[in-house]
């Protein structure tokens, strides 16, 4: 049982690993409070829904309008609500108000639109294929998400470190006053971001809800409290922290579950979240969190 | 007379909500003065109301007795749960009381020999009537404001302004923010046992994440610069989906409508004083 | 003087004679969720009801008059469940009400029917003290303490089981209530336990308590779920987890085809007192009567309420209505537990319910479950 159970582990870890990327990259770098994330995830994934079962389009068509629907209401959700309110220069928590009502306001248009109930992407569109090697199975979909969000780990740490756009973001993220001084455009870096960060999101929503075989119109929130735990966990701001943090609550769900007892699953996790909130509040990988005067 | 009695008879509820409710927007009106969100608010109130409920059912307390409860044992948790984390900025604190609400639920959920569990309690006596609930809102609305008159009031302003400056100005802003906190929560666990026993059964899924969104909507829509303010936004969020009953499940969606509007378009909120002397000094120019 | 007053009582009969005569309507008011959380469940009860109150209009009402339906959303909710009620038992006066849907709200809004002495029948309640709340408080859907252990021991004896392992929801009173029945009819069975794991609302991944549950060799997996259960059995199946599953009534739906499709939804048995199967002519007729009007097929919600609203009014034609609200609604409450009634759902009949201190209160459903597996996409009788 204990191989099986580490390859849960790993692809659980992963799971979460991937919407906490899109979500650390908005939060964690950006410093944007984007409480929408999760519904922006689930929208992404309700649009896929659509092209594929309703246009009859293949799942990379339902991947790529999931990544363009979700980022365009990502950078929505900023340049309409966000950026108003930064011009006022409102209070953060403001903010986060104001994207807590856009979660509301999709979630349940949602559901008005597509009714309360699981949906689910049709039966077969992606190889339904098991491999059972030495008495472990693994799924496609499960070998497909570690590939990725190792794979978008990757990417995003060197597009952050290596690149004229990951330097620019992260001087926004130090001090917009600062890096508009110095000549970035710091509105369309918001833009930009959000709008990455909102395609992510989307394209995990069509890969979870793939391998959750199920959609539905709250399926952002259960995430956004993942999200949440992972960034913490892994530290703000940090991208392999997102992956790791990650990989460290999947393992400590699928441990708990298969040595001590399902119920003492979330009690375990929420007791991990807040030794490290009060003991090490940067994370394990992130740097040092804003501290009051 | 007749009709009286028969509008109370179907109106008894709605108008005990809206008691109900103006506390719990006056529970995190009190932390939002204090540049503090606290998330957990609903948490607090299921603190209190199981608390209250299994007072009067399991140990037979007399009501007040088990209002008492009610308050009590939230404030206790806000504080067990604030000291640690109140040291942490705005972001943070506001990550950690969303954690926390889901940890109280999940508590409810694993202690089924006392709290019911999944099922919830069931069969708790009606015994709140309208003036316990209009009492309750009269003396929390009293010492609110007999709080924003006093030093701690202004400490208060000073801390949402600027927690810096307050800080260097020599105001303790953690004991500040906690206290909102504190007392933010046991007025919170009032308005839940007072619920309680409106409403014969409570479960542990009342009081999560739509809840807390429920009680800010509410503060945020009337507006947190003066006490009034949330009673009024308490007022209209209670009676909108009695206004509009037609069959269509608009008044989550409302919710979301509201915050991002007002946020928007009007930040102080419905009931904003200052709005209102600008408007009286127009109107008496315009006569001029 | 003579021949005023003549005329006075001559224009008095005339205008007897031409006065219209107003049927007077009997009011029933209706409380279900249409909206929220569930009005999946609300929609179909509610289309049943309707159907079956406009087939008794159409074959001539009750006593001559028709009943009109008042209706009222609860929304799934506490504090809308009561305030509907209110408003159907003092603003509308109606002669007794047909809800709730689900049973938190039932909880809540019951009692105000029991104090103002109004009968309010469920058609789906379920929770165990629903019926406790007193006399006036009836339902005719069979509870899981009554459907459960049937399944379980068809079970027992098609599958020769001697282990199971129990997989259910913790967050929620249905699925936690479904769980402690079937942990108390599997030991009543002699059945043995091999290992109990839970799972909440909103989980994403359940392969760590389904790996767990395989390591412990079971005979069959009890499952006691609503939306999850159809990606349980997916992830089931995925595992190579061959199993059959034992389920509740959250499990007994077709859509658990749509969620678990293919091969992965094979192996259910669920228990239902009612199934789209069943080939009594009342059955058959209330389905295609069912297609007709709503072009699906109906679920067991529907059946159900159609019944209720049956047995209401069979109880209604052997009373006398006085006009008088307060005496009708005793009169009511006192003809109902005696209806015996055979629809959809088949021969039915109330009983007692016992609350947990043994007193009699309320009325529960005295019907025999049926029991069904699942076989390439439909449910199929077990004989």
């Amino acid at each position: 049982m204990f191989a099986q159970q580490l390859i849960n582990a790993i692809s659980l870890g992963c799971v979460f690993a991937l919407f906490a990327l899109g979500f650390t990259l908005i939060f964690g770098v950006l410093r944007v409070v984007n409480l929408a994330h999760g519904a922006v995830f689930m929208a992404g994934a309700y649009v896929a829904l659509v092209v594929i079962v309703h246009l009859g389009m293949p799942l990379w068509a339902g991947l790529a309008a999931a990544f363009a629907a979700a980022g365009l209401l990502g950078a929505g959700v900023d340049w309409l609500i966000l950026r108003p309110l930064r011009q006022r220069e409102a209070p953060e928590l403001i903010l986060m108000i104001a994207t807590i009502g856009v979660a509301t306001i999709l979630a349940n248009g949602v559901r008005i639109l597509f009714g309360p109930d699981n949906q689910r992407f049709p039966h077969g569109l992606l190889p339904e294929d098991v491999i059972a090697v030495a008495g472990i199975r693994v799924t496609v979909i499960e070998i497909l998400i570690i590939l990725v969000s190792v794979a978008l780990m990757v990417v995003l740490m060197y597009a952050i470190q290596g690149t004229r756009y990951g330097r620019a973001l992260r001087a926004v993220a130090e001090s917009p006053r600062a890096a508009r001084l110095m000549g970035i455009h710091v509105e369309r870096m918001f833009f930009s971001t959000s709008f990455l960060a909102g395609g992510l999101g989307g394209v995990a929503g069509v890969l979870i809800g793939l391998y959750s075989n199920a959609l539905y119109p709250l399926m952002g929130e259960p995430m956004l409290l993942v999200g949440v735990a992972v960034v913490i966990l892994g530290g703000m701001g940090s991208i392999p922290g997102a992956l790791i943090g990650g990989l460290f609550l999947g393992f400590s769900q699928v441990f708990s579950v298969a040595y001590i007892g399902s119920s003492a699953r979330d009690a375990i996790a929420f007791g991990l979240l807040f030794a490290v909130l009060l003991l090490r509040p940067q994370g394990l990988f992130g740097t040092a969190a804003q501290r009051k005067a | 007379m007749d009709s009286l009695i028969t509008f109370w008879a179907i109106y008894s509820n709605v108008i005990l909500s809206l008691g109900i409710n103006a506390l719990l927007a006056l529970s995190i009106w009190l932390t939002l003065a204090c540049g503090v969100l606290s998330i957990a608010n609903a948490a607090f109130m299921g603190i209190g109301a199981y608390a209250a409920a299994l007072f009067t059912m399991k140990l037979g307390t007399p009501f007040l007795v088990s209002l008492a409860a009610g308050m009590l044992f939230p404030a206790l948790a806000a504080l067990v749960i604030g000291l640690p984390v109140i040291r942490l900025s705005g972001i943070y604190l506001a990550m950690a009381t969303l954690a926390f609400g889901e940890v109280i639920r999940v508590l409810i959920l694993n202690t089924p020999t006392l709290t019911g569990g999944a099922r919830g309690l069931n069969g708790i006596p009606q015994l709140t009537e309208w003036w316990h609930v209009f009492l309750a809102l009269a003396i929390v609305l009293a010492v609110l404001w007999r709080m924003r008159r006093a030093r701690i009031g202004r400490a208060f302003d000073a801390i949402r302004s600027d927690e810096t400056a307050a800080s260097l100005m020599g105001i303790n802003v953690s004991a500040h923010e906690l206290l909102a906190l504190v007392l933010g929560a046991a007025i919170a666990g009032l308005a839940g046992a007072l619920d309680a026993h409106l409403t014969f059964f409570i479960g542990p899924n009342e009081y999560g994440f739509s809840r807390a969104v429920h009680i800010l909507t509410m503060a945020i829509l009337g507006g947190i610069t003066s006490l009034v303010g949330p009673v009024v936004g308490s007022t209209i969020i209670t009676l909108l989906p009695e206004l509009f009953s037609e069959f269509i499940d608009f008044s989550l969606i409302i919710n979301g409508v509201v915050l991002v509007v007002i946020v928007l378009f009007l930040p102080q909120g419905v009931w904003d004083p200052a709005r209102f002397a600008r408007w009286r000094r127009q109107g008496g120019q315009r006569h001029a | 003087m003579k021949r005023f007053s003549q005329l006075l009582i001559a224009a008095a009969f005339s205008t007897a004679a031409f006065a219209p005569v107003h049927a007077a309507d009997i009011k029933i008011g209706v409380g279900q969720a249409l909206t929220g959380g569930g009005a999946l469940y609300g929609k179909a009860i509610v289309n049943g009801f309707e159907m079956a109150v406009d087939e008794i209009n159409q074959a001539g009402g009750l006593h001559g008059n028709a009943i009109k339906l008042v209706m009222e959303d609860t929304k799934s909710e506490k504090g809308a469940a009561i305030n509907a009620y209110k408003r159907l038992i003092f603003g509308d006066k109606v002669l007794a009400i047909f809800g709730t849907t689900v049973s938190n709200t039932a909880q809540a809004a019951d009692p105000t029917a029991q104090a103002a002495k109004t009968v309010a029948l469920s058609s789906s309640n379920t929770a165990y003290d629903i019926t406790s709340i007193g006399d006036y408080i009836f339902r005719n859907a069979v509870i899981e303490a009554d459907v459960l252990p049937v399944t379980v021991a068809v079970a027992k004896e098609k599958l020769s089981l001697k282990k199971v392992a129990i997989l259910y929801g913790n967050d929620d009173d249905f699925t936690v209530d479904e769980y402690d029945i079937f942990k108390e009819t599997l030991t009543e069975q002699g059945i043995e336990i091999t290992t109990e794991e839970t799972f909440v609302k909103g989980d994403v991944d359940f392969k760590a308590q389904l790996t767990k549950i395989k390591s412990t060799d079971p005979d069959a997996i009890v499952i006691a779920a609503l939306a999850e259960g159809g990606p349980i059995m997916v992830q089931a199946r995925q595992l190579g987890i061959d199993l059959p599953f034992i389920g509740g009534n959250g499990m007994n739906s077709d859509k658990i085809f749509t969620t678990a499709p293919g091969v992965a939804s094979n192996d259910l048995w669920v228990g239902s007192p009612w199934s789209l199967d069943n080939d009594t002519p009342e059955n058959k007729q209330f389905i295609a009567d069912y297609n007709a009007r709503y072009k699906v097929n109906p679920d067991q919600f529907a059946a159900q309420a159609y019944d209720a609203a049956h047995i209401l009014a069979q109880a209604i034609r052997g009373i006398q209505l006085s006009g008088d609200v307060a005496a009708d609604r005793a009169a009511l409450r006192d003809a109902l537990p005696n209806v015996t009634w055979t629809g959809a759902t088949g021969p039915f009949k109330f009983k007692r319910h016992l609350d947990r201190q043994g007193q009699p209160t309320g009325y529960d459903a005295d019907q025999t479950a049926i029991v069904s597996v699942t076989r390439d996409g439909r449910f199929v009788l077990v004989d």
